[in-house]
Formats: C-alpha cells, structure tokens, sequence
C-alpha cells in the first residue's frame, strides 16, 4: 500500500522562524499576490510564448544568453519541442535550417558539442539528437542518416567509468544527467549494447538516497584500479529532483535488462513517497519542489511531474483502461469530475494552476516563479509538465504484444568496433526488439485528460521517457530498428 | 563624486603580444537558428581561443586567454578541457600554486557551476595520477590537505549553506581521502550540529549527517545517539519533512520495525495533550526515549500522522493503516 496522493498536508511553522522557514514564507507571498491578480479563468498565454520563442528562434538569443554559448543544441532544442508542445510545426526550410544547425555541432572524433567548433559532450549530443528527432528525417540532409553512430559509440565508451557511470565530456564530472542522456541516445539509434550499460543499472540504484528520491553520483569504492566494492557506495549530494527524473528515466530504459544485470533494486515504494511530499501545498499552488524543504520551482514540474509518471508505468498492474469511460468533449475542470481519475498519484489539479497562475511571464515564456525571469529551460520543462499534468501517458501492454507480434529481425547497427559478440543473432534480435517495444508501447490514455481552465490549455502529450512527443519517438524508433509496424 | 566605471576591455585583436594568432570565428552556417548576440569583449576573446586551439599551443598567455573567458561563461566546458590540458603541459609547481588560489576565488563566486568542482577535483587528483615521475610527488606538498579543503569547503557553504555541488564535493573529500586521514571525519558531525542548529530546515545538512553516520560506512553503532538526536530536532518543531526523513532513513537502514517508536509519534499524531500553561507549572519529567513537542509545536502533525499509518501498514493492518492516513488527506490508496 503506497500513499498515492497527497493534497493538503498543511506544515506548520511550529513557532520557530528559520532561514528556510522565512524564505518559504516570502514566496508564499509572492505566490499569493500573483495568483490572485492572474486572470481567471486561468488561460493558458499560447499566443504570447508563441511570439516570445519566435523572435528567440529566428532573431536569436540576448547577450546574457553568452552563458549557454556551450549548450547550443539544448537551446535549439527546447524552443523547437516547445512549439510542438504549444501545437505549432515547422515549414521544411525551418526545419531544414535546424538539422544543419545542429549538424554544425556534430564532432569530427564523435558526439556532438556545444556550438560549431566546440569539443564533444555526452549532454550537448543528447541535446542535438533530440533536436534531431524533433525536426530531422531519413536520407541525404536530414540528419538522422548524416549521425556518425560508430564514431559517437566510441566517444560514449571513451567516458564509461569502472562504475557503469558515465564523464559527461572529457576531464569532466560523472553523474546521472550523463547516464540518462547516453541511454536515450544508444536507445534511439540502436546502440544499446550490453557492453556499453555494463554496470550502469547498479550505478543508478545507488545513487537512491534515505529520502527515497536520487543524488548527482555516488562515490564509487575502488579496491584495485577496476574493481570496486558494492557498497559503501554512498551518494554524493542529498535527494534532488533533476537527479531523480533522470535517474529513473534512466531505470525504465534498463529495465528489461536489469535481471540479467544482477542489479541492485530501486526502491520505488519509497521514492513514490518522496515523490509526493514534493509536490507544495495548495498555499504554493500545488507547484513541486526539488529537495526536501526548498522553495517550489516550475522546472520540477516536469522533472517530479514526469518521474511519477515514469513510477506509474513501473508499478502499474491494471489492464488498459482506454475504452472503459465515455470521451467527454470538454474536459475542463469541474470539482466533481476530478474525484473519478483515480490513477493520478498526486493532484494534478492543483500543479496546472501552479503552472498557469503563477508560472507564466505576462510577456512570454514560462518561469521558476513569480519575480523571476523566464528562461527557455523554464519554459520547455514547465510545458512538459503542463502536458504530464493533463495527459495520462502510459506504456500499453497490448501495444507492447503488438509491436512485438509484428518485430522483423534486422541488421542491429551494434558498432563494429565495439567487443559485442555479434555470432548470436538471435540474442542480439531478442535484445533490439525489447529495447524496441519498451519504447515505443507508450500510448496517450485519451479518456484521462483532464484540463484547468478550459481544454484550450491543452498542450500536447509528452512522452515521459524522452521529452518528445509519442509520434516523433515512434518514428525514429522505426527508422533506426528497421521496423513499419501496421 | 566622480563614479568609476572600469575602461572598456582592451581586445586581444588590438594586442601587439597576440598579433601572431590568427582570430578563428565561430564556424557558423550563414543563417542559424537560435544565434548568440555575443557581447564584443566575448567573440573577441573566442575567436582568439579558436585560434590557440587550432595551433596547438599550451603556453601561459593560455592560462591568461581562458581565465578570462571563464570569468564571462564559466560554463564552457571545452575551454575548461583546454585549460587543463595546458596546466598538464605546464606542469610545475608554480602554476599548481596560482591555479589552487584562482579555484579558491573561482569556487566561491562560480558555486553554482558544475565546471569549477570538477576543475578543482582534476588539480587535487594530480598527484595521484600515473603519469607522475616515480618518487615522491614534487605537486603532492602543494595541494591542500584533506582538512584544508574541508575548511574552505565550510567557508563556501557559510555563504550558502545549501549549495548542491559544494556538498557533493565535500562528501567526494570524505570519501576520497577518508581511509587514509581518518581524522578528518572528526569536525564533520560538529559542523551538521552547528548547521542544523542554525537551520533545522536545511536538508543539505541532514543528508550529510546522515552520509557521516549511515551511509559512507564511517561510523557504526551511532544509532541510539542519532535517534535521540533526530527525535529533539522533531520535538523542536514537528512539521520538518528533513527530519522526518532522516529519522525513516536510521530505521530502514537498520531494519528497525516503525512500530518500536510508537510512543514516540503519537505524541505528535494527535491534537495536544494537555493545556499549554498547566504544562509550564508541572515539574515535567524529560522523557530522552519520547521527548514532547515544543510548546509552540503546530499539532497534530502530518507528518507524524503518515508515520502512524506506516506502522499499522508495516504491521500488516491495512484496515487501520487506511483509517490512520484519512486522518491527513493522503486519502487514497492503490495496492502495489
């Protein structure tokens, strides 16, 4: 038994000012005052974000944005996935200029980097390749087929530690952001070998802290140059919640694979816990927190949002529930309506109005909260967690059965150069096709929408593994596994 | 009255000592998508490190060149990489000394990028690296000892005390340095004490008391002092999350049953027992085992209130463990 929802757990302030205890009290204020001048109906400001990250995507980014010189595709790919998230496309010539944007950063020796010129990093390739899949196609110039697999295979293997972990670039730091990007990446382009997660499931286990959410890295306990010891292997920094929504993103994506792993187990019971006591009280307008008594933030929207919505997908035994309720037209919030989703782990309600009261800059893009500025990172990950907040995802077992129905084996990529051993094809198919089904069985439940305001704040769904909408996964999942399921 | 504004940045494009470097531009297509407006003083300063990297050169006007681009994005990743690789073909003791005293000002004003902690961790893993001379280390006496970093570690967090990287870097230390310099795990519990005295809201220093005691397998049989600990913090003020936590933390990794703490959380789950001012007159007789809340103590207390509903779950009553949690609004439940 787990709690699944938890909606008003009022903390008093016992009496005993602190210096967490005052700042909390100063952005409750803030929280307050700006709700209560937000125009109610609350409206989602598509039109405004519109034109804000139009003039960012054409004109370009403030000299104050030199700061993000390093993170280019990130940039690229937050304003792109945001548009899809608010329901707008591109035109070819746009998208055409986005792949060789992106393409610009593409390494000689593998990966991408930062911007043209710059040095490669596990995290700006995460970022190009997803920018890809957002705006990239198969054949010359698309980007998808211009990706050299066997050269970025190596680069990945070149940062691999004793561990399982992953350096996020070269003399850099471990941790699990580098482990999580690495797994979407080999997961997208067929690259997923054994040899190259050896470990890293167990890495990410430790990383689990006595609160139940995850740390950056752990410390791992060498005994000779390459063997270390399973434990201690205590986490380095307390529970966090960008950590933990990579972490267990990263965990899904390993799942299939973590019996024959050996790895420890994640503690998911205890995580949802942590999970749920992040997430504000209605004072702060349901919005989440990042760590055990910070101040709510808009980003964790999606990085606590988004994990619950991983959890669910991992604990989840009931069958599909798809045709069993009547599609309503209009799923705007009625007060009763809300007592019938059953399934929501927290109060989804109450995180909608946290994202459209108080995290919308009247001039465009969405922010931390009030009196702060709003950012492209703010904006794309309060979005997607706009979207987990309306949308139930989930990964549908008779999709699952069907994709695996329909898998023909094809030439797995595995790079040559890696020390896979290719002479059992049939272990290699078995392995691809899971890897296959697991991300791509992801279904919208479109009978559990459920919109504050009205269902013109709707944005679209997001996949909660990889930030990207569920056709855009499914169609490079085709292309690179050699698949066209009916 | 005169305001001093500093003068503008004399470019390297204008410096007689660069005019042997060719300045290399951003490579760019002609019309990107989502292009920087970079300040002048930046571009200047990047079309010339272009340049450096395109000659291979690792000289000091290098260390000049990059210092100063991290002072303006100090999250330049690929700059830092180049830095020290230049620091590595340098290698004297000379320019380890200047390059610690720029981290200890670098760490400080930069706390919040990943790029300074890795940077610092690289110089203080220098001596240790294989590629050393055998003998002993000519860097080794330069870089500072365990307890040093500890105590500028200490002067970081006093100007933020919950800095993410600056604690996971101080838990590195610990663990990196912990088996031959035991003594410097012996500040490390004061330093929580005084933290959480100060604050006993600051996560950041519970999740590090709770690594010396629990987790980096430093210590062992400190769970009674910790459970007595964590229990007057909660009878400070009962409604912290971070002690609560702490407390579920000792019991789960020690396997101890919620229920032995009964007494204990029913004190906090229900309305207070007694009035307020008769308390005050009564001779009480402190309980170390089940401290009372504080007078001011906002009652019953959430938190205290899921705790009882976990031991009548943990005991196998899921019928009293529903009853329990209705009482807060962690009101409905999915089995698992």
């Amino acid at each position: 038994m787990i709690p699944s929802r938890a909606i008003s757990r009022i903390l008093g302030p016992d009496g005993l000012p602190t210096f967490t205890s005052e700042a909390q009290k100063a952005v409750e204020k803030d929280l307050r005052e700006t709700y209560s001048k937000a125009p109610k109906p609350l409206a989602l400001q598509r039109m405004t974000h519109f034109n804000w990250l139009k003039t960012l995507l054409f004109q370009g980014l403030p000299a104050s944005y030199k700061s993000q010189d390093a993170s280019q595709p990130w940039m690229l790919f937050w304003i792109m996935q945001s548009f899809q998230l608010l329901g707008a496309g591109f035109d070819p010539v746009t998208k055409q200029r986005a792949i060789d944007t992106v393409m610009k950063c593409q390494h000689p020796d593998g990966g991408f980097g930062g911007g043209p010129g710059q040095e490669p990093g596990i995290l700006p390739t995460y970022a190009a390749i997803s920018a890809l899949v957002c705006a990239g196609r198969p054949g010359p110039g698309g980007g998808w087929d211009d990706i050299d697999r066997n050269k970025m295979y190596n680069f990945f293997m070149s940062l691999k530690q004793p561990d399982g972990s992953f350096l996020v670039s070269k003399d850099a730091e471990v941790d699990v952001r580098a482990v999580y990007a690495v797994l979407v990446t080999a997961t997208f382009l067929d690259m997923l070998t054994p040899e190259l997660v050896a470990g890293t499931a167990s890495f990410v286990a430790s990383t689990q802290t006595y609160e139940g959410g995850f740390a950056s890295a752990s410390a791992p306990y060498y005994i000779s140059n390459d063997i270390f010891l399973d434990e201690p292997r205590p986490p380095l920094g307390e529970a966090h919640g960008g950590y933990a929504g990579c972490a267990i993103a990263a965990w899904a994506m390993l799942e299939p694979f973590i019996k024959e792993e050996e790895a420890s187990a994640l503690n998911i019971p205890k995580f949802l816990r942590w999970l749920v006591w992040m997430q504000g009280e209605p004072r702060e307008y349901g919005g989440f927190r990042g760590r055990s008594n910070k101040l709510v933030d808009n980003c964790y929207s999606w990085w606590c949002g988004g994990s619950l919505a991983v959890v669910e997908s991992l604990i989840d035994t009931r069958e599909e529930t798809g045709d069993e309720q009547n599609v309503q037209e209009d799923n705007s919030l009625d007060e009763d309506d809300w007592e019938d989703t059953e399934w929501w782990l927290y109060d989804n309600k109450n995180l909608q109005e946290y994202i459209l009261g108080v995290g919308q800059d009247k001039a465009g893009g969405l922010r931390d909260k009030p009196n702060k500025k709003p950012d492209v990172y703010h904006t794309f990950y309060s979005l997607c967690g706009l979207s987990t907040a309306q949308h139930r995802v989930y990964r549908s077992k008779s999709t699952a059965e069907k994709l695996r129905a329909e898998w023909k084996d094809s030439t797995a990529f595995w790079p040559s150069t890696s020390k896979v051993k290719q002479d059992d094809d049939a272990v290699v198919q078995a392995r691809r096709r899971e890897i296959y089904v697991q991300a791509r069985s992801w279904r919208e439940d479109e009978t559990s929408h459920r919109y504050v305001g009205s269902s013109t704040n709707r944005v679209n769904a997001t996949h909660p593994i990889f930030t990207l909408l569920i056709s855009q996964c499914d169609a490079i999942m085709d292309h690179f596994y050699g698949q066209q399921p009916k | 009255m005169a305001t001093e504004t500093p003068p503008p940045p004399v470019l390297y494009a204008d410096r007689e000592e660069w005019r042997d470097i060719t300045p290399l531009e951003q490579s760019d297509l002609e019309n990107p998508l989502v292009p920087i407006f970079y300040p002048i003083e930046y571009k200047d300063a990047m079309d010339y490190f272009r340049g450096i990297v395109a000659t291979k050169e690792h000289t000091d006007r290098v260390l000049e060149l990059t210092e100063h681009i991290i002072r303006m994005n100090p999250a330049h990743y690929s700059v830092w990489q180049y830095r020290y690789s230049t620091l590595l073909a340098l290698c004297s003791p000379e320019y380890l000394t200047k390059e610690l005293d720029l981290m200890d000002e670098l760490c400080l004003k930069f706390m919040k990028y990943y790029q300074v902690w890795s940077h610092r961790k690289l110089l203080l893993l220098l001596p240790e690296s294989p590629s050393s001379t055998s003998g002993p280390n000519p860097l080794a006496h330069i870089i500072p000892t365990p307890s040093q970093e500890l105590t500028y570690l200490s002067r970081v967090l006093a100007t933020d005390a919950k800095n993410y990287h600056t604690w996971a870097y101080r838990q590195w230390v610990l663990t990196h340095y912990g088996d031959t310099h035991p003594g410097i795990w012996e500040y490390e519990l004061i330093a929580t004490d005084i933290l959480i005295e100060d604050d006993v809201r600051n996560n950041s220093a519970w999740h590090h008391r709770f690594f010396i005691c629990f987790a980096s397998g430093a210590q062992n049989g400190v769970e009674e002092r910790e459970l007595a600990f964590v229990k007057s913090k909660i009878s400070l003020s009962p409604n912290n999350l971070s002690a609560w936590n702490y407390l579920r933390g000792i019991l789960d990794k020690l396997k101890i049953r919620y229920a032995e703490l009964q007494t204990f959380v029913e004190l906090y789950s229900g309305p207070r027992v007694g009035n307020r001012n008769e308390d005050e007159d009564e001779v009480e007789v402190y309980d170390l085992d089940n401290p009372r809340p504080s007078s001011n103590a906002d009652l019953p207390c959430a938190l205290a209130i899921e705790f009882l509903a976990d031991i009548h779950e943990q005991e196998g009553d899921n019928e009293k463990a529903i009853n329990v949690r209705a009482l807060t609004s962690f009101d409905a439940f999915i089995p698992f």
